[in-house]
């Protein structure tokens, strides 16, 4: 099993000196087991893995792409991925069912006019999409892929993958699970929390243990590390997490490696530098913690 | 007045360390007139960096007002817009011009980019400054001192693209960009639109030996021809293909600077790069 990261940022892309180490570009993670190339979301990094993609001697025909939901910063690559435009390619894609509107619409209308002067009909790659839920779990080959809610504006997935060589959870973008419950309508948000009912508790504790579960012994846990504990405090209803509560899950799930991920617009990378030091310091022995930054490549087996 | 580059790639944002010197953000223009008066020009990731460093002024306090100039709405051009803070601060005024396209408004198109699918900010209604959308006219629109012409000079499937034209005092400064010169029609009033501009901005993303689908933009050779034709005093190239590294566009100005000179032309080549501040 082979991880590449080809993007590791959240909100949107930046390209400025002071992030060329971590990256700029958006969340997008490859993970090539036997056969199978799965792509975990669509940032800008995608246009990059296309690229190589593309290089290699016998480019993939078949790919599998698994978005954890749809805002910008995760879809933005797509269209910029090469292998759209070749003919043998298949790629399916994986996100959550809406009742408002169909993952490919979603996407379609995304990059159609007036936004780009793209149809997803005249692509020559073929597009199959496959609408899932939180709780499902499938096969893509020899991979297990496990899909758990996350607690995000609008309702998001992470994704466990598990090969006999590895295990991988991604869970790019998704707030604590004490203060504010997300789902389909808008938090306002007026600087102090609104007090949860007993209903709403209990379902941020089941999400919790939900992403527990999902990231349980896992080798890598790519986790969202967006903000510091001052940025939590002014934006929690954006729906990400500190890296302090990354660790928290990652000790509590029994991981053995903490990738941060998300990373802020602003974050340098040598802010990044001191966080995973203070984490580090604070793990227990037994859990490494890292930065994601992009062209990290991991492996587990042969 | 003077202009900002904040942001000057094309298509998509190219972060990493051989699109740093010229920069990988994209599309947005900063234009600040001598009465402090602040338009901008399109909204793609620049937009970003642009909002960040108006938040440590005015903008910050919500006493900020910035006239935003939107020349379509492809991504490269827009998604910029809401991120930075300077959106979400009550108090600060954004008027927007641009173009309406047959699948709708450009406010429409706009809270379309901001719907929960896309945006945890749920649609416009709950972007903090007050904000106006304006469609645009061939009709002046005056700023303080500054002049705004703008022309619609093509169209891509349903979303026309406008250019525009500064001016203040004897000063003009063209905006021109994602154009495709498909007929004399279209060239004839490019030139016309630009005519003795100080600066002219205009989107190179390739030069015409180099074969790529990209769904009609002009070519370096195009933006050079043009500013030519109109008599432009400097040329920004602007809207560098994302593969474009730093090495490339030096040679790329080596290359074309040298064949002006060559034919003794006057005219100022030169490409937009992120960071850099010109008197116009």
């Amino acid at each position: 099993m082979i991880v590449r990261i080809w993007g590791t940022r959240g909100s949107y892309p930046v390209a400025r000196a002071n992030v060329l180490r971590y990256g700029g570009n958006t969340t997008c993670v490859e993970v090539r087991a036997g056969e199978r190339c799965i792509v975990l979301d669509a940032g800008t990094g995608m246009r990059l893995l296309g690229a190589a993609l593309e290089a290699e001697a016998q480019p993939p025909e078949a790919l599998d792409l698994l978005i954890t939901h749809t805002h910008w910063d995760h879809i933005i690559g797509f269209p910029f991925f090469a292998p759209l435009a070749r003919k043998n390619c298949a790629i399916d894609v994986y996100g959550l069912r809406r009742t408002q509107s169909s993952l490919r619409t979603t996407i379609a209308n995304a990059l159609s006019d007036p936004l780009l002067p793209m149809d997803l009909e005249d692509l020559r790659a073929r597009l199959h999409f496959h609408e899932i839920h939180e709780g499902l779990s499938f096969n893509l080959g020899d991979v297990k892929v496990c899909a758990a809610r996350a607690n995000h504006p609008y309702r998001a997935l992470a994704y466990r993958l598990e090969t006999p060589e590895g295990v991988l959870a991604f869970i790019p973008d998704t707030g604590p699970f004490h203060t504010v419950l997300f789902g389909e309508e808008r938090i306002v948000w007026n600087g102090s929390p609104q007090p949860n009912s007993e209903a709403e508790l209990q379902t941020l504790a089941e999400m919790r243990a939900g992403i527990i579960k999902l990231a349980q012994g896992a080798d890598w846990m790519f986790y969202d590390a967006q903000f510091t504990d001052e940025q939590y405090a002014r934006f929690p209803h954006w729906g990400h997490s500190t890296a302090s509560q990354a660790r928290e899950i990652a000790e509590e799930a029994g991981v053995r490696e903490l990738l941060l991920f998300h990373h802020d617009p602003h974050r340098s990378d040598d802010e990044l530098d001191r966080i995973v030091a203070d984490q580090q310091a604070l793990a227990p022995p037994g859990l490494l913690i890292r930065a994601a930054y992009e062209g990290l490549e991991l492996r587990r087996g042969s | 007045m003077r202009i900002a580059f904040w942001g000057v790639r094309g298509y998509v944002p190219t972060p990493g360390a051989d699109y740093l010197r010229y920069g990988g953000n994209t599309c947005c223009i900063a234009l600040h007139g001598t009465n402090g008066e602040l338009l901008a020009l399109d909204s793609g990731t620049g937009f970003c960096q642009f909002g960040d460093h108006l938040m440590r002024g005015d903008f910050g306090q919500g006493r900020g007002q910035l006239t935003l100039l939107i020349s379509h709405t492809y991504w490269d051009h827009i998604l910029g817009l809401p991120f930075p803070g300077v959106v979400h601060v009550p108090g600060n005024q954004l008027r927007i011009y641009g173009p309406d396209s047959t699948r709708g408004s450009l406010e429409m198109v706009y809270d379309g980019i901001l719907s929960p699918v896309y945006s945890p900010v749920y649609g416009l209604a709950h972007i903090g400054a007050t904000h106006n959308f304006v469609p645009i006219t061939t009709e002046p629109v005056q700023v303080g001192s500054l002049t705004i012409r703008a022309m619609p000079l093509s169209q891509r499937l349903n979303s026309p693209i406008w250019a525009y034209r500064i001016e203040e005092g004897e000063r003009a400064l063209v905006y021109i960009t994602d154009v495709r010169y498909s007929n004399d029609i279209i060239w004839r009033k490019a030139v016309g639109f630009a005519k003795h501009a100080n600066l002219l901005i205009h989107s190179a993303p390739y030069t015409r030996q180099e074969h790529v689908q990209d769904y009609g933009h002009s070519r370096v050779e195009d933006a050079i021809e043009l500013a030519l034709e109109s008599k432009v005093e400097r040329l920004y190239l602007f809207h560098h293909a994302p593969t474009r590294t730093d090495a490339q566009l030096d040679q790329l100005l080596v290359h074309y600077g040298a064949e002006l000179n060559a034919h003794g032309h006057t005219l100022i080549l030169d490409a937009a790069r992120e960071g850099v501040q010109v008197e116009v």
